[in-house]
């Protein structure tokens, strides 16, 4: 999503900010160091870092943006124990889109990909039509959006 | 009791939030489909439970979470299985199996009940988990509200995805129309649908936590918050890398 996101603003991330040191906090996204720790300390349950985090991204970005931060770091502690305890494998579309992004991220070491067979060659195949594809097509709703409120 | 006042909070947290909150505290307080609203506030006990309980911490570390014996730091009000169940998913739920899964429902524990239980479980979670990234103590849980659920399974749920039955891409019509649009879906969306309840909780509040359902395939648009979409997706996929979340 991250990089969907970043090619649909145009905007250049290193994706290596999901998983890897915060030397990957560069490019184009406004206070990415602050929100990767805030993210991590949070996720990792590490209370005097969290307390930290908390209180430098407050004070870089601002309290609203804290706030907006801690909702959207709630919630995907939830969505994994959606997933996992009810063993749903990725979907074939989202399969095929991601195929790139999680060999990047090496996302085939974490256990709860088990539920999910590894990508044949129709997965690959189809990745590499369906991604450009979705783009497109991501692209073309937001101009048809944005036209409808314009 | 009015809840969610965060009157003791040094942070502005949005109106919506409050409201989804609110919302959900009232259904969790209120009988379900398949338990009790005494059982669903006891559910939501022992998401609080888990995170201190010494044997839930002892077989975290255990090499193999299912040949571990112990007793859970549990209330009085649920069984075993559900104590067990509530217990994993908030400290260990990336071990779940199927065979766990069917093994409960061959001890009499249904799936039903399993899926509201998670669809609880992991709501409530994700509300305390929201006040303790601000530094916030857990709200109170609510007082339960007297009568008896309504057993209710959606006719069209069927098995094949994952662990449990679930109403398929194409299956949301009828009273179910509301939960997507004609198969526009994602299995994370399908998992608990088994309980639409349950999914309609959890969605009224992703809907103010994450974003919208109308904002989600708007990715370079405003948010409707006070970060934009690329910021969102940071912390999402850095919260669930250390999840280990591979969907």
């Amino acid at each position: 999503m991250l990089s969907l996101s970043a090619d649909l603003s145009d905007a250049t991330v290193n994706l290596q900010m999901i998983n890897g040191d915060l030397a990957a906090a560069e490019g184009d996204l406004a206070h990415a160091e602050a929100l990767m720790k805030f993210a991590e300390s949070f996720a990792r349950r590490d209370e005097q870092a969290l307390s930290a985090a908390r209180d430098a991204l407050a004070r870089q970005a601002s309290p609203e943006i804290l706030v907006d931060a801690a909702a959207v770091a709630a919630n995907f502690q939830r969505m994994v124990r959606i997933a996992d305890s009810t063993g749903i494998p990725l979907d074939t579309r989202n399969a095929a889109i991601s195929v790139d992004i999680r060999k990047e991220l090496q996302l085939e070491r974490f256990g709860s990909s088990k539920n999910t067979p590894p990508p044949g060659w129709k997965i690959k195949l189809l990745g590499l039509i369906a991604r450009p594809l979705a783009k497109r097509k991501l692209k073309q709703m937001q101009q048809t959006t944005q036209d409808s409120i314009g | 009791m009015d809840h969610f006042q965060y009157s003791d909070s040094p942070y502005p947290i949005r109106e919506g939030l409050v409201e989804a909150y609110r919302q959900y505290w009232q259904a969790l307080a209120s009988p379900g489909s398949w338990f009790s609203g005494v059982e669903r506030i006891a559910i939501a006990a022992e998401v609080r439970n888990a995170l201190t309980c010494p044997f839930c911490a002892e077989r975290k570390n255990a090499l193999s979470p299912y040949t571990l014996e112990g007793e859970h730091q549990q209330g009085s009000v649920l069984n075993a299985i559900a104590v067990d169940a509530v217990h994993r998913i908030v400290t260990d739920q990336s071990r779940i199996t199927e065979e766990y899964v069917k093994d409960n429902i061959a001890s009499g524990f249904s799936e039903e009940q399993y899926v509201e239980l998670v669809a609880i479980t992991v709501t409530v979670f994700s509300i305390d988990e929201f006040n303790r990234a601000l530094g916030l103590g857990p709200e109170p849980l609510p007082e339960p509200i007297a009568g008896e659920p309504d057993h209710y399974r959606p006719d069209q749920a069927q098995s094949g995805t994952g662990f449990v039955s679930m109403i398929p891409e194409h299956g949301a019509v009828g009273k179910e129309a509301d939960l997507w649009p004609n198969g526009q879906t994602a299995n994370v969306l399908r998992a608990l649908s088994l309980v639409p309840d349950g999914l309609r909780g959890w969605q009224r509040v992703a809907a103010q936590q994450y974003l919208a359902p109308e904002r989600l395939m708007q990715f370079s648009s405003p948010t409707g918050r006070t970060i934009n979409r690329m910021q969102v997706e940071l912390v999402a996929g850095r919260v669930s890398s250390v999840n280990e979340c591979f969907y």
